[in-house]
């Protein structure tokens, strides 16, 4: 590894030595308020390196690119952890978690979302997804008194040790079919493999799309996620909608990229995949009564759609996909921020019976989380119905009219259990009791979501110019 | 499109944006009712007086537009705003202001949270200017589903006792609909960009597509299925008498006087005119959709006894007749049918108010417990009288005017149609005269001392009735800004 290798991967050794050394420091000083303050500069650090100091390699180590799309998904995580930390502040005061240990965990796992984001190898990309994932197993169970927490992270762990599993052994096929683990060679020279060669490359692909399916919430493979977003305090599970499957999006969309022809095979089941997600997503959010478990459904509709732009595989596919990654990110994490904002002693408000006029109570915060739950379901005007806009639009250039027809179908679905939700919100009902008021970090963190939900959803061009740019 | 480079000044955009400053003011005001009411009050008088301007002074926006706006958003995709205004956005335009003034007049002793009931009122006026006005596909959806947003909060808030289930189904019902359109929109700016490489959702620039019969349509039914959702014709219907019954008093008068009317607009900017020869072959369904439409309605009001539900079946009774005049494609149905649209507004729109009124004073909408309000309040019951005569079409006031002439233009090409339709006519007058009798003639059936009009109700009416009069009389200025539009809209969708 040469001097330009690190100076490469600056915003990770930040990440990564920054969480390291607040680590150190907590076993001496364990104030939590500057040790969240040292998590949310580190973070910001990494987001300003990835922004400007141009990488001198374009490849480290033939396992992670530095192109401009990787800084770009570096420069995405390392906001969403600033942010993840600044809506956990209270909690970690206030429940007296190890400041040190979760604020170094949050770094530790964006910088595994970061590195995934930008693998360019098979192995890079396991080590990677591992990195965050073993963040996460602490980060849900880390509310010891929360009765849920530790269903929540057991369920994360065993889930997530299957996924391993299949991860490993369908790496290890595509290595035995390809002799190679680098990308896209891995994958181009299925073309070229014959017979049984290219059976076990194709077995080995399925696996790797299971786990794939049990780290996004692909159906059938989802069912963990309500159970562990429930559990999880709120800030962790807006990490683990957003970041935690964003970076595995995105570093797909990097595979597909390149797949080349091989992609096509595979087509077939994707598209199932695709339909089932979207329709058990939306069907399952139906029923929910508790705000968090709904939010783990529209996550799972959510991956659903983006299956949808992956599918095309085009060049205004990934456009789009991308488009609808990040306004998914800023939109599903700001309805985790404010359901965090509003959490006190008796925890956090999930049930519908403790949200029942709440928007008498909060009106601003539920007012932006009405804003964010419309742009999840769609409405123009957000972010949500330009990213679903571009992402239809790409499907039916590429003649996946049924895929519309049945994204269109779940955004109805959709939009009936937003709208009860907020329904739900602005039900007269006098005797409510009034939740915590919310820090100034966690208002702060919700006026940049909110804004950027609006403008992205009135001026999305600035952003669709920005990643067709770094996606060529 | 050539007056798009000469500046001017954007007042298109002022009647899209000054409701919507209006409301974001309102929502800023929190708690203070007074403050936001007046406020709410003096933003819908200034989009008045811009459409008065509007009205008054015709611009000349190039290509047959009356004014034209064209500003680049999101150039990727090929989508611009483009404001445009032809003689029918122009009255439909007045329509909305002038019965928004009258929907915040009538929201004046809204208490409860009123400074929201205001914001919402106006964003809603923002949205229905935006339909109206808007000339490109995305710009136009945009309002589309905006407009409903504060309808779900006003039904859903202040509505009766069902009122959470009937903004639902008022949601999920149009926004099936709206869907379905959207798909339409991205296919044919695919197809569209496709044939002539420039990608664009600007609706004059997607009226050169050339579709082969089937893709035609299928867009069509993509588009219409939004369309006949709103306007609302007979299946589908159900979510609007349940809306209507349901809303706040202001809420009612919107929903029959503006946002159902959207529909039908929508079929005339947009279904019409992108899919002429799917629209011709499609014609004589909507007309048997619009006739028994007409009669299902006129014979559920007058077998219903809540008098705001009887409302709204006559307001689907005579939207069947508006669109019927459309399936005729002629120009004197069409002339007819705007008008009616318009004067459709003003009487059921006023009727609306009347029942909200009579519901204040009796705390009933019942024709079992209604009857004798003239002897109670007879300047009440003389307005009631009035506007019930003027909406079952009584010659000399307002929608006579433009039922004749729907009635005349269909009979010209489809006389069966005309004659049937008569018949329906006939049936508005039965049900109307069953609602005067049971609400303000015969017996009181309970003895009581009402207060009749006050002053602020006599500001919402009076205006009302005098235009009723007026345009059941002379209504040949609302008629001329249609002549210039209706004829090229008629050829372009009939080759």
């Amino acid at each position: 590894m040469s001097v330009n290798d690190l100076l490469a991967l600056t915003p990770i050794l930040i990440l990564v030595l920054g969480g390291t050394a607040l680590l150190m420091v907590c076993a001496w000083y364990r104030a939590p308020r500057p040790l969240l303050a040292g998590g949310v500069t580190v973070a910001l650090m990494a987001a300003l390196a990835a922004g400007l100091v141009p990488p001198p390699a374009t490849e480290i180590s033939g396992l992670f690119s530095a192109t401009s799309y990787a800084r770009f998904f570096t420069i995405l995580w390392s906001l969403l952890a600033a942010a993840g930390i600044m809506i956990s502040a209270r909690y970690v005061i206030d429940w007296r978690l190890g400041a040190g240990e979760y604020v170094s965990l949050v770094l530790y796992a964006a910088a595994g979302m970061a590195l995934l984001s930008s693998a360019t190898h098979l192995l890079g990309l396991f080590l990677a997804l591992e990195t965050f994932t073993l963040a996460f197993y602490i980060l849900i169970a880390c509310n010891r008194r929360c009765e849920f927490a530790a269903e929540a992270g057991l369920k994360y762990l065993l889930t997530g040790a299957v996924a391993t599993g299949f991860m490993a052994f369908g790496i290890a096929l595509i290595y035995a079919s390809s002799g190679s683990l680098h990308l896209p060679e891995a994958l181009t020279s299925l073309t070229t493999a014959t017979g049984a060669l290219q059976a076990w490359g194709f077995l080995g692909w399925g696996m790797f799309l299971v786990a794939i399916g049990f780290k996004i919430s692909l159906a059938p493979f989802h069912l963990w996620t309500a159970d562990v977003y429930q559990g999880a305090p709120a800030p962790v599970s807006g990490l683990l909608a957003t970041g935690s499957k964003g970076a595995v999006v995105a570093a797909l969309v990097g595979v597909i990229a390149v797949a080349g022809p091989v992609w096509h095979d595979l087509q077939d089941l994707l598209w199932f995949m695709a339909v089932i997600t979207m329709l058990a997503g939306a069907f399952g959010a139906f029923t929910q009564q508790n705000l968090k478990r709904l939010l783990a459904y529209s996550s799972v509709v959510h991956m659903g759609t983006l299956l949808v732009g992956l599918i095309c595989q085009s060049a205004e596919g990934n456009v789009a996909t991308v488009f609808y990654l990040v306004a998914y990110v800023i939109t599903s994490f700001g309805a985790f921020a404010v359901i965090a904002s509003l959490a006190d002693e008796r925890g956090e408000p999930m049930h519908f019976d403790q949200w029942r006029g709440l928007g008498y109570r909060h009106p601003i915060r539920c007012a932006v989380l009405s804003l964010f739950l419309l742009s999840l379901a769609g409405l123009p005007a957000t972010a949500g119905f330009m990213a679903k806009l571009v992402i239809f639009q790409a499907a039916l250039h590429s003649g996946f009219t049924g895929l519309v027809l049945v994204g269109i179908f779940a955004s109805l679905i959709s939009f009936a259990f937003y709208l009860r939700v907020i329904l739900v919100l602005y039900q007269s009902q006098n005797e409510t009791s009034s939740w915590h008021p919310g820090s100034a970090m966690e208002h702060a963190v919700l006026t940049v979501c909110a804004s950027a939900v609006l403008l992205l959803g009135l001026f999305p061009g600035i952003l669709l110019d920005l990643i067709s740019l770094i996606l060529t | 499109m050539t007056a798009a480079s000469l500046p001017q000044f954007p007042w298109l955009t002022l009647l899209v944006m000054l409701p919507l400053a209006g409301a974001l003011l309102c929502l800023l005001h929190g708690n203070r009712t007074v403050e936001s009411r007046w406020l709410a009050l003096a933003t819908s008088l200034a989009v008045f007086g811009v459409s008065l301007y509007l009205f008054f002074c015709h611009g000349d926006g190039g290509s047959g537009w009356l004014r034209y706006e064209d500003v680049s958003w999101i150039e990727r995709y090929g989508i611009r705003y483009v404001l445009a205004m032809d003689g029918i956005a122009l009255l439909m335009v007045l329509l909305t202001a002038f019965l928004q003034l009258a929907a915040i007049l009538l929201a004046w002793r809204v208490e409860e949270k009123a400074s929201y009931f205001f914001a919402l009122l106006l964003l809603l006026e923002s949205g229905l200017m935006g339909i109206f006005l808007a000339y490109d596909l995305i710009l136009f959806y945009l309002f589309w589903e905006i407009a409903l947003i504060p309808m779900f909060f006003l039904i859903a808030v202040w509505g009766g006792e069902n009122r959470r289930r009937a903004a639902l189904k008022f949601f999920l019902y149009t926004l099936a609909g709206s869907l379905c359109m959207l798909v339409a929109m991205i296919t044919l700016y695919q197809i569209h960009g496709d044939q002539s490489g420039t990608y664009s959702f600007v609706i004059g620039d997607l009226l050169q597509t050339k579709l082969s019969s089937t893709q035609e349509v299928w867009l069509f039914a993509g588009f219409m299925a939004a369309f006949i959702v709103k306007s609302p014709l007979v299946p589908f219907h159900t979510w609007l008498t349940d809306a209507l019954t349901e809303a706040p008093a202001a809420g009612s008068l919107d929903l029959t006087g503006l946002l159902i009317k959207t529909g039908i607009y929508g079929m005339i900017r947009l279904a019409f005119p992108l899919f002429p020869n799917a629209s011709r072959d499609f014609l004589p369904i909507l007309a048997v959709l619009a006739l028994f439409g007409l009669f299902h309605a006129a014979w559920c009001a007058y077998n219903e006894d809540d008098i705001k539900r009887l409302l709204a079946y006559s307001s689907i009774s005579h939207l069947g007749l508006v669109v019927l005049g459309l399936a005729a494609w002629q120009l004197t149905a069409w002339e007819g049918s705007i008008l009616l649209m318009v004067t459709h507004g003003l009487t059921t729109g006023a009727l609306f108010v009347l029942v909200a009124l009579i519901r204040e004073r009796t705390g009933t909408r019942s024709l079992q417990e209604l009857g004798g309000l003239w002897g109670q309040a007879p300047y009440l019951s003389a307005m009631f009288l009035l506007f019930s005569l003027a909406s079952l079409g009584l010659p000399g006031l307002a929608n006579f005017a433009g039922e004749i002439l729907v009635l005349l233009g269909v009979f010209q090409v489809h006389p069966v149609w005309a004659v049937i339709a008569f018949a329906g006519v006939v049936f508005a007058a039965a049900y109307m005269l069953r609602l005067v009798q049971g609400t303000i003639w015969g017996p009181a059936k309970v003895k009581r001392t009402l207060p009749d009009l006050t002053a602020r109700e006599w500001l919402i009416l009076l205006p009302m009735a005098i235009l009723v009069v007026w345009l059941g009389l002379y209504p040949a200025p609302f008629i001329a800004p249609l002549h210039g539009t209706v004829a090229p809209l008629l050829l372009g969708g009939m080759p």
